[in-house]
């Protein structure tokens, strides 16, 4: 039979498929059937917690950092609560990483705050003597795009229900209340940090990128 | 054995000798289950690496190549029609029978669950480390402490607790003139001491001034007049009233306590709660090693 | 059966192919050096402001050794072996040298703005994936090119049976196109929120961990239809062509084929273990891992056994050496991936330095290895002129080899310790090791590992000069060599 199937490339073709595409029927759907359930209490991304959810994505740090925390004793006692599948349900893409050349961050915000992340992005030599973790000093200058993150919020709300502007939930509405929301979270971070470059900017109406990545490390507990 | 095979192995050997020597040095315990299973692993993969390739390379020094031929031919290569070698056909079917006794009857499907193991290694950790806990004199708390700290704390407050010039608090002293100000001005209510709430600007000027010079040089020598008001509720000595109020002159369990519970916003910036991340002991070990960094 | 001699075949794709694997591989592996080194020296993130990072670097250097290099290395041994093999000449068809050329430029000018796309930041952050949605169409136009001329190919055929680097070749096809696809879905957020934003942008069609899932299945597949398959493709024409020796087994060429494509598949969520994918998945990935060990190495005894009796052959051609060497390195990588995924092992392997050490032994030691030989095996018969330089080969390989040794050997003990200094407890029962411990530790390793790129990337500029003088100023050849290629 083998033999046979040499010599005709097109049985050949649909074996290789059948016999490959086979185990990914099996591996992959009986989780989608699951669907990704939030568990109680997970909200989705604000507006500018998307913004800096981009700038985490544009500047690699899933590179160098997960954002899973296994069940292990010794990752509980170090990151927090063992991670949770209904936590990611919001996660588009998903940000686990796969290498831990820094800590893990999915439980950041519980232990590290505004002003922290202040000093660590701009030198974090200065608060980590041997780090190996580059500085972000272009954060400070670069705005964030938040035009694109309220499309993303949109699109996501439009295409597969995500719930914004449901009761209780996170208010979207239209592109200038998003961007207004936008900035308003964005005072409130400025306000515990100490650069005066970044304060003037929020100041003026602009959003630097490190205001939306501390907003994205912040909610991340 | 010929020399290829024993450079080979040679090869392995150090390989792993490294490994066992840098992990030693690292002070691992190797008898933990993962770490031990891991370190057979890697065993496994240098030393059946190296002894089966070397096998087969070691066929081109001694073996000719022989066998019926096919007919086909394609663009001069040949092939021969031998055999499976015994030993990877053997592996094969062994691999495969394994596989399908695993899933069906060794380990089936739902028999086992990750987080089930999770908590059964708490419980086993917690059980094991109880007796050290309980019985703790100052010295253990301190070393515990200290070690708690370096994982939990340094990061913001320096390895040292120096607070990394004025990142975070600096531990090598009690206060600094600023934090003291800092509350005097804005009163404070974040800590949930018995005592409730402290209101701001009881102290104006250069009441306050006097007040915060005074703290913040650790309430020695002459006590300022209004440092009074104060004194009512952090008491005379600024010991804090037996844990209702802040204890202003040292690190006690009760300060630490509330911090670490509650988290702090002041002068210098915020520090998060560790509420329900650390346990009582180690509260209590943070506490006292706190009390012994000084500058 | 007709001569070969009878048949000119048209090199003209391989070459260009060939031209943009030697670019590639020196642009994607001096990036790597450069992150290895930015690792041990920190102080190199700065070298181009904010696109010198590590972060912004380390996915180009990803990206551009898989469809950069490796990508070009497949398609350049696929132009000539499948006419060799199959006995038709790409000058035959018209139709099928317009879809060849097509192919090249269409994915020169798409892995150009790649290359650009992701050094401004734009992605999808996938890691074997990144590229945002208008170059993953552009990789699916090349992707069902290159479709149509191994199709087109087989189809005007001469030789009946399908050699078995073809077998490899078409499961490359099928592969990549099922994988690509699926975990690339993603939704344009510009056009679906009716024109807001970056025109780039897009939103993942899969959340969280069934995200996760799609993209191991497709992560641990990429490396299976891109750093695997093929490669055996590659193995199986070059180390006989190059020997004159028969392919060992059949039946072994058999079995470790259909094994390899039944059983990879099922591997995926061994990179999700102890993740919140369900247990029973992950269990699984973990038996086929182990079941896996046996079809790859199949191939690589094969090999070896195809050299029975050849090693005045070894010793004396660095060709040889090379396939040789490749055949074990893949060995280590099928042994170490499984190994790795048993639980217990992946608690301490993951998230460590231990993975990239994995990885390159397969890379750095199999796949530029074997897209190596093959190339400088195709140059005498392309470029119709001698190989330029045998002594420098010979240094090359060396050079290599020492570098590929130091490269594993120094993550490995690196990511094992890191990995257990991690789980480690004092004897009150607290973590032993703050982060920033089991960070400093590692910089001795790093800084071998860095050394350890310098030699590698050196090496491959000795082959990327031995290719060009190959191609313009060695000995010209009058006639094709049958087996051994001739060099000065
Ligand atoms: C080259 C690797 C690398 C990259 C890239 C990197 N980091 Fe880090 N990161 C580290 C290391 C190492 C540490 C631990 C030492 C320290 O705190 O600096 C760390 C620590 C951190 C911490 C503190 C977490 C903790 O538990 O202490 C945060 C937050 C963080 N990084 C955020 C980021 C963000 C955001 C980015 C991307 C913009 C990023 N990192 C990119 C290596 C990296
Ligand atoms: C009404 C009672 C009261 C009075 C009067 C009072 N305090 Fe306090 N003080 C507190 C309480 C309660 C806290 C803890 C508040 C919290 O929950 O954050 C506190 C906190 C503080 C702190 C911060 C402690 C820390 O470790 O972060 C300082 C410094 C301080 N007081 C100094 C003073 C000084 C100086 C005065 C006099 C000008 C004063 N307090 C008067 C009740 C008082
Ligand atoms: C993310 C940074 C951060 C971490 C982690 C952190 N701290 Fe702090 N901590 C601070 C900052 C900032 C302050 C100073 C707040 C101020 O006064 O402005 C502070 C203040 C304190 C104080 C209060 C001193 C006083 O009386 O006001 C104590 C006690 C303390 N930290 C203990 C700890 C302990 C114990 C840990 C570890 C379990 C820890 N901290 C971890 C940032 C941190
Ligand atoms: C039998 C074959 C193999 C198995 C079972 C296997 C298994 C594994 C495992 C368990 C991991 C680690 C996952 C994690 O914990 O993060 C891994 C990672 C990896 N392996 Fe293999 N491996 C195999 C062969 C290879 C080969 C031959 C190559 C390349 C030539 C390769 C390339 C990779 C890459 C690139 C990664 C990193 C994935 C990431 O980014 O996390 N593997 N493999
Ligand atoms: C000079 C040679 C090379 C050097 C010095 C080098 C160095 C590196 C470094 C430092 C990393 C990052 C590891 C980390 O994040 O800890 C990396 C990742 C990677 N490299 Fe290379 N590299 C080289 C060549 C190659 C080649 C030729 C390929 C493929 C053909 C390759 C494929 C990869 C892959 C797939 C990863 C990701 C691994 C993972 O995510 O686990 N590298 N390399
Ligand atoms: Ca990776
Ligand atoms: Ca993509
Ligand atoms: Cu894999």
């Amino acid at each position: 039979m083998f033999h046979w199937l040499e010599k005709n490339p097109f049985f050949f073709s649909v074996g290789v498929f059948v016999v490959i595409a086979f185990a990914g029927l099996i591996e992959i759907l009986p989780n989608f059937a699951e669907a990704s359930r939030p568990v109680v209490g997970v909200k989705p991304y604000t507006v500018l917690e998307l913004a800096g959810k981009n700038v985490y994505k544009k500047d690699a740090c899933y590179e160098c950092h997960s954002q899973l925390i296994r069940p292990f004793k010794s990752e509980t006692d170090r990151y927090g609560q063992v991670s949770l599948s209904g936590e990611y349900a919001y996660d588009r893409p998903f940000l686990w990483g796969s290498k831990r050349t820094g800590p893990d961050l999915h439980r950041v915000g519980n232990y590290r705050t505004t002003d922290w992340h202040e000093n660590h992005m701009w030198d974090p030599k200065s608060v980590v003597p041997q780090t190996v973790m580059p500085a972000y000093k272009h954060m400070f200058t670069n705005l964030a795009d938040v035009d694109t993150a309220y499309a993303e919020a949109l699109t996501v709300k439009n295409v597969f229900n995500t719930p914004y502007d449901a009761p209780n939930g996170i208010k979207l509405g239209t592109l200038d209340e998003g961007r207004a929301a936008a900035l308003e979270d964005a005072k409130a971070i400025a306000a515990n940090m100490k650069n005066k470059d970044v304060k003037d900017a929020v100041a003026r109406g602009e959003i630097p990128e490190i205001v939306a990545i501390i907003a994205y490390l912040n909610r991340l507990k | 054995m010929n020399g290829l095979m024993i450079k080979g192995l040679l090869f392995a050997a150090v390989l792993i000798g490294a490994t066992i020597y840098v992990v030693n040095s690292m002070k691992i315990d190797l008898s933990d289950p993962i770490n031990l299973i891991t370190m057979i692993g890697a065993v496994a993969i240098a030393v059946l690496t190296v002894g089966v390739s070397i096998k087969y390379i070691n066929q081109m020094k001694t073996d000719k190549a022989t066998g019926e031929l096919a007919d086909e031919n394609w663009d001069g290569i040949g092939e021969y029609k031998n055999e499976l070698p015994g030993g990877w056909a053997f592996s094969f079917l062994g691999t495969m029978i394994w596989a399908v006794w695993y899933f069906l009857a060794g380990y089936p499907l739902n028999a086992y669950s990750q987080i089930g193991e999770y908590n059964e290694e708490v419980l086993a950790y917690n059980a094991k480390f109880e007796s050290v806990h309980k019985n703790a004199d100052a010295a253990t708390l301190q070393s515990m402490g200290e070690s708690i700290f370096l994982v939990q704390c340094a990061p913001c407050h320096g390895e040292t607790g120096d607070g990394l010039t004025g990142k975070a608090h600096d531990f090598t002293k009690r206060f600094s003139k600023e934090q003291v100000l800092h509350a005097i001005v804005n009163g404070s209510d974040q800590l949930k001491y018995a005592m409730g709430a402290m209101p701001g600007g009881m102290a104006q000027g250069a009441d306050a001034e006097a007040i915060a010079e005074y703290v913040a040089g650790g309430m020695k020598g002459e006590q300022p007049a209004s440092f009074g008001v104060c004194a009512g509720c952090h008491g005379a000595d600024g010991k804090g009233n037996g844990g209702t109020a802040p204890n202003l002159v040292e690190y006690d369990d009760a300060l630490v306590h509330q911090v670490v519970e509650n988290g702090k916003k002041g002068s210098i910036g915020a520090m998060p709660a560790f509420k329900g991340r650390l346990t009582p002991v180690q509260e209590k070990a943070l506490a006292t090693y706190l009390s012994t960094i000084k500058g | 059966m007709q001569s070969n001699a009878a048949l000119e075949y048209d090199y003209s794709v391989a070459k260009l192919f060939t031209y943009t694997t030697i670019l590639f591989g020196f642009l994607g592996m001096l990036i790597g050096t450069l992150i290895a080194a930015q690792l041990a020296w920190p102080e190199l993130n700065y070298l181009i402001g904010e696109y010198g990072t590590f972060s912004r670097l380390r996915p180009m250097h990803t990206q551009i050794v898989i469809f950069g290099f490796t990508l070009s290395g497949v398609f350049a041994t696929f132009y000539y072996v499948g006419q060799r093999v199959m006995k038709v000449s790409m000058a035959e068809s018209p139709f099928l040298m317009f879809m060849g050329k097509l192919h090249f430029w269409l994915y020169f000018v798409g892995a150009l703005a790649a290359v650009i796309t992701l050094e401004l930041g734009m992605t999808q952050s996938k890691e074997y994936a990144a590229f945002e949605w208008p170059i993953d169409v552009v990789i699916v136009l090349v992707w069902v090119i290159w479709g149509i001329s191994v199709f087109g190919l087989i189809g005007i055929r001469r030789e009946k049976s399908l050699y078995i680097s073809m077998w490899y070749y078409i499961a490359t096809f099928l592969g990549i196109a099922m994988l690509y696809l699926f975990n690339n879905m993603s939704i344009p957020t510009y056009f679906a929120s009716g024109g807001i934003g970056s025109i780039f942008h897009s939103v993942s069609m899969y959340s969280g961990t069934n995200d996760a899932l799609v993209q191991w299945w497709y992560g641990h597949n990429a490396v299976a239809f891109g750093f695997t398959v093929p490669i055996v493709a590659m193995v199986y024409y070059f180390l006989p062509k190059e020997s004159g020796q028969a392919v060992y087994s059949y039946k072994l060429s058999l079995l470790s084929f259909w094994g390899l494509m039944f059983v990879y598949l099922w591997a995926g969520s061994h990179h999700l273990m102890w993740s919140t994918v369900p247990d029973w998945m992950q269990t699984m990935g973990s038996i086929f891992s182990i079941v896996l060990i046996l079809p790859s190495w199949g191939s690589a005894i094969n090999m070896l056994l195809t050299m029975k009796g050849e090693w005045n052959q070894l010793t004396e051609n660095p060709l040889i050496k090379f396939m040789v060497l490749a055949s074990t390195f893949y060995m280590l990588s099928t042994l170490e991936g499984p190994i790795q995924a048993i639980r217990s092992v992946n608690a301490i392997a993951h998230f460590t330095d231990w993975i990239p050490g994995h990885v390159h032994d397969g890379v750095l030691g199999w796949v530029v290895f074997m897209i190596m030989a093959g190339l400088f095996h195709m140059a005498p018969r392309m470029f119709k002129r001698e190989i330029y330089s045998k002594k420098l080969m010979e240094a090359q390989f060396w050079l290599q080899t020492t570098a590929v040794v130091l490269y594993f050997t120094s993550m490995w003990i690196a990511g094992i310790t890191q990995g257990m200094m991690w789980r480690a407890v004092d004897e009150y029962g607290n973590l032993m090791y703050s982060f920033i411990d089991t960070v400093a530790v590692l910089h001795p390793y790093y800084a071998i590992r860095a050394l350890s790129g310098v030699l590698y990337l050196v090496g491959f500029l000795m082959f990327a000069y031995n290719m060009i003088k190959t191609m313009t100023s060695s000995r010209v050849l009058t006639e094709e060599p049958q087996f051994r290629s001739p060099m000065a």
